[in-house]
């Protein structure tokens, strides 16, 4: 037996050896959602070599999680997924010691991130936003009327307002869990409710302009933005900002807006955490103390228009998306947000199955 | 008789060969049969056992998110089978719905797929030989990219702007585009073209052997020339028909990709309804329940068709 | 017999005022730049068992198509009854074909097979019925009416296939190769049958064949094919016995063929002097040639009496030795090889049964036959 252990450290020494020269990190992110250097900077700077993949879904990454053996080191949930995977014993907890950079991060946002992650322990942000209204400036003002002001939910959820514009297109996102608390907040509900008379009011607003919806999807929309082909998108700041800066390269004539409407919006965080079988959590503390410096995480926000947690940022950010409370929402609008609600199984299968019948009848 | 025989014992290897099976107590033939029935094992029942095993399971907050089906505790083996998502799914309507919506998808898709393909397959098994090759290479084709890069591009040929509409418009036969993106429409154009070579192979494969001389049988006979195909060209390609169907349907039934990228959100197929149990409820169990389902409901009406058939030919003998 | 008197009696081909049933003037076919059949003209008579006879690829079946409508006319005109065929389909015309491959409906039933052409006619359910159960009975299949085509044997397939083409009582019914599958008995046995059912039923057959036995023996009239040409046309003694060419000669049967040259042309006979044969050989009848021309002599080996003495009656007398011996159980097969160095056959019937006299290896022997045992051919 003593022979065997013996033989064994010695390959792993060796293997340890190796590693050091070709070491490889796995990264699981969301799909254009980092800055086109960011990569080549930190292989350049560690001299790991960098296996970068993209999904577009949590629910993807959330399969896999749950799985195991994903072979990733470094992924992205967003924050009330995450705080279930953690529960599922998921994550590994994050060793402070190797994070010098947390310091950088703004601890209000911090703070409100522990409501999924108490503590921090396994998670730090990597970029936060909300879910708001994209719209196409002249299409709608051509049928509200140039007076009319984007500033409420209405213009999705009123039927009258949203019929007149269901012929230019109108999307949501195909997230149960963002749509459903939407509806219920314009009701006047707690969009935090679990309640399910409160769930089935916002299913039941949510049906009665279903029939102004042209689809529901979460990506979808970005590039239908920004080619006219829809006028009025339910989505992620980030993506929208994402789909007017497309119709500016394009010089196609679309203009797009952003809006978190008067009566609030969720507010959602995209979390850095590391699989509890990561192969290599030490590459990992690496990348994620990269990205929390000022410069990088800047650099990320500067592309992808998402806002970050990083205070130390703050000065290298473009000054149009600092100022952009679209982006960077002002402190009256910042009070409205709310954070997203984690349900457990029966209220996640009732949340489902109201959106199922939302989006087909049955 | 004899010479063949030896011709083959004098080989040693297969000598050898024979000498093993001889000792195993297995024949040549049970080897050949037992191949595919490995096969089948690995590659089908092993996996079917899993699904089915998790089906009997029940969810929880966990990695992997479902209670294990059996434990040990106190030297006792605790075996807990949960038949409860079972019950789920005839309790709740949306399930039989999904079925039969996807039934209904396949069936119209599998359709329409025979409507086009016979004629194509027809086509191509009476061309001269060196088209046919082209044309075959034609169908077989699209197989060289990917299936989702072509499923986008009907998105592009689809949408609001995109080329029909665009054509349309501009020699002014409509003034909007029309919309067939996120419709029950498109759903069934991705199926049918995604599915079309399954259909006209076996249709080929089974018309290029149709003896010409029965077509000339017929008409001599006083048949028009629909009437030879009604009689004669259509009941002899009925293999082919059934082949091509069930390749066309069956995968139809359980598509998830084609309704998800082009149907509109009230296209109802059991495989968004897989996909929902299992990503947006992580409720394995139920998502493992609907797959069983499924698999029985389309397997029990294949077996009856096989039977009948089997029956047929019983008959005929 | 109240029967109308079948073409084989009345030879109506002998009567000029007699008017042709099938009329084939000038017709062409080309595949392409390929001729198959080149300007072919025949009449054929009602009642008639007319058989195209040639070799593999000469176009037989190709006319024999052209008269059914699959093949359309390059040139010239079909005519049957006094109808005219060009732009008439297949489905329409008031002939039926039986095919070489059979060509059942493999998923049909004997019967259902059978009842076929009769249902596109729009046939009673009764009549078709009985029908079907009459000819299955001439046919002598009625216990297998339920069986499909793959559970019969050949010669079962083959009288389907001639039941099913029979059974619409068409104009005309057109055989291609209708026995080239069968084996040699059940072949010589069928032959017999079909000229039986032809005569019943009166229905004019046009029947192609390689077999040169086959058309001997079933035809009224053969008309002999060569590379898409009909080179003659003739009931089937005269074919035999007066070949028009060194091809039909040379086609039908065994002959012995010696060149020579006319030196003698007389209107009741002529002589050809043939070095091949050693002697001037008398022919008595006329023949129309040039003087000197060259020709050639042909020559059946079962009008060759051969002797150990020389004959004395005989108008032409050649020698040779006996090179083998072929026993063929009804008559014996002699190779002679003369002293030109020419072989010829020599068919002897073996009338003694274990003849110890008879005429074996090595021997010289005298050839002799009369003026009209052989034909001059002059192409
Ligand atoms: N459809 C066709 N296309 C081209 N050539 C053909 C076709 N049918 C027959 N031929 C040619 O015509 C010739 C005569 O054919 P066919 O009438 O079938 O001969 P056979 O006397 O053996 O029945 C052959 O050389 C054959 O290759
Ligand atoms: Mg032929």
């Amino acid at each position: 037996m003593k022979k065997l252990i013996v033989l064994g450290a010695a390959a792993s020494v060796f293997a340890g050896a190796a590693m050091a020269q070709e070491q490889t990190l796995n990264i699981y992110n969301w799909s254009d959602y980092i800055a086109e250097d960011t990569i080549e900077k930190f292989e350049a700077e560690t001299g790991i070599k960098v296996v970068y993949d993209v999904y577009d879904s949590n629910e993807v990454l959330e399969a896999k999680m749950l799985t195991g053996n994903s072979g990733y080191d470094v992924v992205v949930p967003t924050s009330d997924f995450l705080q279930r995977q953690i529960a599922a014993g998921a994550y590994q907890k994050l060793d402070k010691s190797q994070l010098p950079n947390l310091v950088n991060m703004d601890p209000d946002l911090m703070k409100g991130a522990e409501t999924y992650d108490p503590g921090n322990e396994y998670s730090t942000i990597y970029m936060w936003g909300t879910t708001g209204i994209g719209y196409n400036i002249n299409a709608v003002a051509e049928r509200l009327g140039e007076d009319y002001e984007v500033n409420s939910w209405e213009l999705v959820f009123d039927p009258e307002i949203s019929g007149k514009l269901a012929d230019c297109g109108i999307s949501m996102l195909d997230a149960p869990s963002e749509m459903i608390p939407a509806a219920m907040n314009y009701l006047g509900l707690d969009p935090r409710s679990t309640d399910k008379d409160d769930l089935e009011a916002g299913a039941a607003l949510l049906e009665t302009v279903r029939d102004n919806v042209r689809y529901f999807h979460s990506s979808q929309y970005i590039n239908d933005l920004a080619n006219g082909d829809i006028c009025v998108a339910v989505g992620w700041s980030g993506d929208v900002f994402q789909a007017l800066y497309r119709a500016e390269e394009a010089e196609n004539g679309v203009e797009i807006g952003y809006v978190i409407p008067d009566e609030g919006a969720l507010q959602w965080f995209d979390m850095m955490a590391i699989p509890v079988d990561a192969p290599n959590p030490e590459a990992a503390h690496k990348f994620i103390n990269f990205v929390m410096d000022a410069q990088i995480t800047a650099d990320i926000t500067n592309y992808v228009w998402y806002a970050n947690a990083n205070k130390a940022s703050m000065p290298l950010v473009d000054p149009d998306i600092t100022s952009d409370p679209g982006i960077f929402p002002t402190e009256a609008a910042k009070a409205r947000l709310w954070a997203a609600q984690v349900y457990d199984a029966r209220t996640d299968r009732t949340v489902t199955r109201l959106w199922t019948r939302v989006k087909t009848g049955t | 008789m004899n010479g063949a025989v030896e011709k083959t014992g004098s080989s040693p290897f297969v000598a050898t060969l024979k000498r093993l099976l001889a000792r195993t107590g297995l024949s040549g033939r049970t080897l050949v049969i037992a191949i595919p029935v490995l096969w089948l094992l690995i590659f089908f029942l092993a996996p079917f056992l899993v699904v089915a095993k998790i089906s009997l399971s029940e969810a929880a907050i966990a990695r992997p998110p479902y209670l294990p089906l059996w434990e040990w505790s106190e030297g006792m083996l605790i075996i807990s089978l949960n038949f409860a998502n079972y019950q789920y799914l005839l309790d709740d309507a949306l399930y039989y719905l999904s079925y039969l919506s996807s039934l209904k998808i396949s069936a119209l898709s599998t359709l329409f797929a025979l409507l086009i393909g016979y004629p194509v397959a027809y086509m191509i098994a009476r061309a001269p030989d060196n088209t046919r090759n082209l044309l075959l290479m034609l169908v077989i084709l699209p197989f060289w990219t990917s299936f989702l890069l072509r499923v986008y591009a009907w998105i592009g040929i689809l949408k609001g702007n995109g080329v029909i509409n665009n054509f349309l418009m501009s020699i002014g036969i409509i003034d909007s585009p029309i919309v067939m993106m996120q419709t029950d429409f498109a759903v069934y154009v991705g199926i049918v073209y995604t599915y079309l070579p399954f259909m006209i192979l076996p249709l080929y494969a089974n018309l290029v052997k149709l003896d010409e001389s029965l077509l000339e049988a017929a008409s001599d006979l006083g048949a028009r020339p629909l009437t030879t195909f009604l009689t004669i060209t259509l009941p002899l390609s009925m293999p082919g028909i059934v082949a091509g169907s069930m390749l066309v349907f069956i995968p139809a039934v359980g598509e998830f990709v084609i309704p998800a990228l082009l149907g509109g959100p009230d296209t109802l197929m059991i495989g968004r309804v897989l996909w929902n149990e299992f990503f947006s409820n992580r409720d394995w169990p139920v998502a493992s329940a609907v797959a069983i389902a499924m698999l029985v409901v389309l397997v029990v009406p294949v077996m009856i068709l096989q039977r009948s058939q089997d029956e047929k030919e019983e008959a005929a003998s | 017999m109240s029967e109308p008197k079948s073409a084989a009696e009345t030879r109506p081909w002998k009567d000029p005022a007699a008017v042709p049933f099938i009329s084939i003037k000038n017709v062409t076919k080309k595949f392409g730049a390929f001729t198959a059949v080149n300007n072919i003209s025949l009449d054929i008579y009602r009642n008639e068992l007319f058989c195209l006879l040639g070799g593999s690829g000469c176009g037989k079946s190709t006319l024999l198509r052209m008269l059914s409508g699959f093949e359309e006319i390059t040139s010239g005109t079909i005519e049957i009854d006094g109808q005219d065929m060009v732009g008439i389909a297949p489905y329409e015309r008031a002939t039926n074909m039986m095919f070489q491959s059979y060509a059942l409906f493999p998923h049909m039933n004997v019967e259902k097979n059978i009842a076929y052409g009769l249902k596109r006619d729009g046939m009673g359910g009764a009549e078709i019925k009985d029908r079907v159960a009459e000819i299955l009975k001439l046919v002598q299949l009625e216990e297998f009416a339920r069986r499909k085509p793959g559970q019969l044997s050949g010669g079962q397939k083959q009288r389907v296939a001639l039941a099913r083409s029979l059974v619409k009582k068409p104009k005309v019914l057109l055989l291609d190769e209708p026995l080239g599958a069968l084996d040699k008995k059940l072949r010589e046995e069928t032959q017999f049958e079909l000229i039986k059912i032809q005569e019943s039923l009166g229905v004019t057959f046009v029947v192609v064949t390689h077999d040169q036995e086959e058309a001997m023996t079933i035809s009224t009239r053969i008309g002999v094919m060569n590379e898409g040409e009909i080179v003659q046309v003739g009931e089937p003694h005269e074919i035999y016995e007066y070949p028009n060419s060194r091809f039909v000669a040379g086609f039908i049967g065994s002959v012995n063929v010696f060149e020579g040259q006319v030196v003698d042309d007389e209107q009741d006979h002529v002589v050809v002097r043939s070095p091949d044969a050693g002697i001037d050989i008398f022919v008595s009848h006329g023949v129309s040639c040039a003087p000197n021309q060259k020709v050639a002599y042909a020559i059946r080996p079962e009008k060759i009496s051969m002797s150990r003495d020389r004959p004395k009656d005989k108008k032409n007398v050649t020698s040779g030795m006996v090179e083998e011996v072929g026993y063929l159980g009804n008559l014996s097969i002699y190779q002679v090889m003369l002293e030109s160095g020419k072989q010829i056959r020599v068919a002897k019937p073996n009338i003694v049964r274990l003849d110890e006299e008879a005429i074996s290896w090595d021997e010289k022997v005298f050839l002799s036959w009369d003026g009209s045992a052989g034909v001059v051919l002059v192409s």
